[in-house]
């Protein structure tokens, strides 16, 4: 049955290629003459069965063994074609004949992906042109079924998935010549259920290609826009209509970096002196109105960390010696809040550090990879505790001890979430959040630098 | 000398928007004092104003431990076909870069060290290396090993990073 697979195989590529157009309605009738052809060559082989069977039955009779036996056979005598043709005949009667198998069938995904989905960037670092983004079931422990999906990003690509639609987004870079050439960033809309690109817009070839975070690229407005962050050195961010799919403009943020949502249609970016700028957007792209707080942070000292988490409209940045920074993010210009301390009495030398070293669940508890012997140049240390906040509350509701330290964290939409890490050994650790027990280690799917996790929204 | 961070970063942004990409790097000056007249300044003491001979180095220049690589982060050029300041064949270094602040441990003194990128060719995949003292985040550029300097280079590829001592880092 395999050659006959290989047969038809075969002849659907004798057909593809003597097809000179290769639009889509050409593949379509290819696909439906392969499906012919398929038929045609089935109906042979049952023809044919019978007498052959009957010599591949005596050869096993003749051996005393149970086997499967080859028979060749045959010319094909209408395609005026020689052919080979085999047929299983072992034990025949107990085992059902396989059935010919549709070709060409494509799996796709839900909608909605189950809460327990993980969706896993890979830069690739050592090989940045062919980065991915996978999609995998983090609660199964069947290493091959639990790996759903994948697409490709190029040259540390950066990602958002949208709660509205069903679509995930990438932005990325491509040179025509691969490692050179013309350079083409692009703004990619992927369908969540097919992971196919279902659309794209080609932006300023100015986006910042940087180690991911999560505010390289990011929606606001109720999702009806996409803000992408770039980097020429001149620091600016490219503003997407997702409605139209089109490119509206590029804001601006001289000495600032990344992009922060605000609760309506604007967004804000930390700056290199201290302070925080707010962009709103007008209805009109070309509408922007900007405002800047005083400087209030430390940014020699004690700088705040890119790694903000954010609940509801308030945003909290960690800072390099421990603290958090509450900023509120619900009007035109961020105000920041008082800064409080993460540590507690006994937690001395315990600092934030990481890749991605913040998470936050749906019950708005904020989670931060930690590590001891924090000084400076530790603040992208793994960390070997992940510490769970009570923001509002300022404290520490929970400390869940790391089977093995991590760079980079993620967590699971629901009332009952998981935990993913990166951990030093570049694998995949997962953790059951309530009682902090490590479940599984996922490793071995093509990730070889997952830098970032994300809970499917 | 707060007030003269604020002049130095004020101008600094000024230039590296308006003129040459390079200007950028005239605007780290918070533990250097700039010494020459050109513009955009760099503000370190130069190797070679010092007169003299070059103060010794020790160690292995293709360890990560080695005293340049402070504030690196990524592939080190000296096990890619190039060495802790020249460039793989074949690709090109880039203009723009981050600075970290290292002493050497011969002679006691902090240098800066311009970490530039050579760009043009996929990673190199030898000897990756983190180290992140004074490193700092994106929204200080010129001190954050996180980006991709492969910039004002004809290809974004990025191959591998040297560390090249561009100055001595003065006392504030």
């Amino acid at each position: 049955m395999q050659k006959l697979i290989y047969i038809v195989g075969v002849l659907a590529l004798i057909t593809l290629f003597g097809c000179s157009d290769d639009s889509r309605e050409t593949i379509s009738d290819a696909s439906d003459t392969v499906q012919r052809v398929a038929e045609v060559v089935s109906e042979e082989v049952s023809a044919n069965n019978s007498s052959v069977a009957e010599e591949a039955t005596e050869s096993v009779e003749n051996s005393g063994a149970e086997a499967v036996e080859e028979v060749a056979a045959a010319d094909m005598e209408n395609s005026g074609t020689e052919a080979v043709k085999e047929v299983a005949a072992a034990d025949k009667g107990s085992k059902a004949e396989l059935k010919p198998e549709q070709i060409g069938v494509v799996e796709t995904l839900p909608e909605q992906y189950p809460a327990e989905w993980i969706l896993i960037q890979d830069a690739a670092f050592f090989h940045m042109l062919d980065g991915r983004l996978l999609v995998v079931d983090a609660s199964s422990d069947d290493s091959a079924r639990r790996y759903k999906g994948m697409f490709n990003s190029s040259i540390i690509g950066q990602f958002a998935q949208s709660t509205t639609r069903p679509e995930l987004y990438s932005v990325d870079t491509y040179l025509s010549r691969g490692t050179r050439g013309e350079r083409t960033d692009v703004f990619t809309i992927y369908d969540k259920r097919t992971l196919a690109p279902v659309g794209e817009v080609v932006l300023p070839a100015k986006r910042s290609s940087n180690m991911p975070t999560i505010y390289n690229l990011q929606l606001v407005d109720d999702e009806k826009l996409a803000l992408v962050y770039n980097f020429t050195p001149a620091a600016s961010v490219s503003i997407v209509d997702l409605d139209s799919r089109t490119f509206l403009g590029e804001v601006p943020i001289p000495g600032c970096a990344l992009a922060y949502p605000m609760a309506g249609r604007g967004f804000s970016t930390v700056c290199g002196d201290g302070t925080i700028q707010t962009v709103n957007i007008g209805a009109n792209s070309d509408d922007i109105v900007s405002n800047r707080t005083d400087a209030f942070f430390d940014y020699e000292n004690d700088p705040l960390m890119e790694k903000a988490v954010q609940i509801g409209s308030m945003t909290y940045f960690p800072t390099f010696k421990g603290n958090i920074q509450p900023v509120d993010m619900s009007g035109d210009i961020a105000v920041p809040g008082e800064a409080w301390s993460m540590l507690g009495d006994g937690d001395e030398g315990w600092l934030p550090g990481g890749l991605q070293s913040t998470g936050v669940d749906d019950a708005g508890r904020m989670y931060v990879l930690m590590h001891p012997e924090g000084a400076e140049g530790t603040h992208k240390n793994p960390g070997s505790e992940v510490w769970v906040y009570d923001v509002e509350n300022q404290q520490r509701v929970d400390r869940i001890k790391l089977k093995l330290p991590a760079i980079s964290m993620g967590i699971t939409r629901g009332e009952d979430p998981l935990m993913v890490t990166t951990n030093i050994n570049l694998v995949i650790d997962v953790y059951k959040v309530k009682s902090g027990e490590y479940l599984r280690t996922i490793a071995d799917i093509g990730a070889e630098t997952p830098f970032m996790l994300h809970g499917a929204r | 000398m707060k007030w003269l961070d604020k002049i130095t970063e004020t101008r600094a942004r000024k230039v590296a928007q308006s003129t040459s990409r390079r200007g950028f790097l005239g605007k780290l000056a918070t533990v250097v004092v700039g010494t020459t007249a050109a513009v955009p300044l760099l503000p370190v003491a130069r190797a070679e104003q010092s007169g003299g001979q070059q103060p010794a180095e020790e160690g292995d220049p293709n360890s990560c431990d080695y005293w340049r690589f402070c504030a690196i982060d990524g592939f080190l050029c000296g096990c890619c076909g190039g060495s802790i300041n020249t460039c793989p064949p074949g690709t090109e270094m880039s203009p723009i870069t981050w600075i970290g602040t290292c002493e050497n441990p011969v002679d006691g003194r902090n240098y800066i060290i311009s970490y530039n990128d050579c760009c043009g060719k996929t990673s190199c995949g030898n000897c990756l290396c983190q180290r992140n003292e004074g490193d700092r985040p994106m929204y200080r550029p010129q001190l954050s090993n996180d980006l991709n300097w492969c910039l004002g280079t004809q290809s974004v590829a990025y191959n591998c990073s040297t560390a090249v001592v561009i100055g001595t880092a003065l006392d504030e």
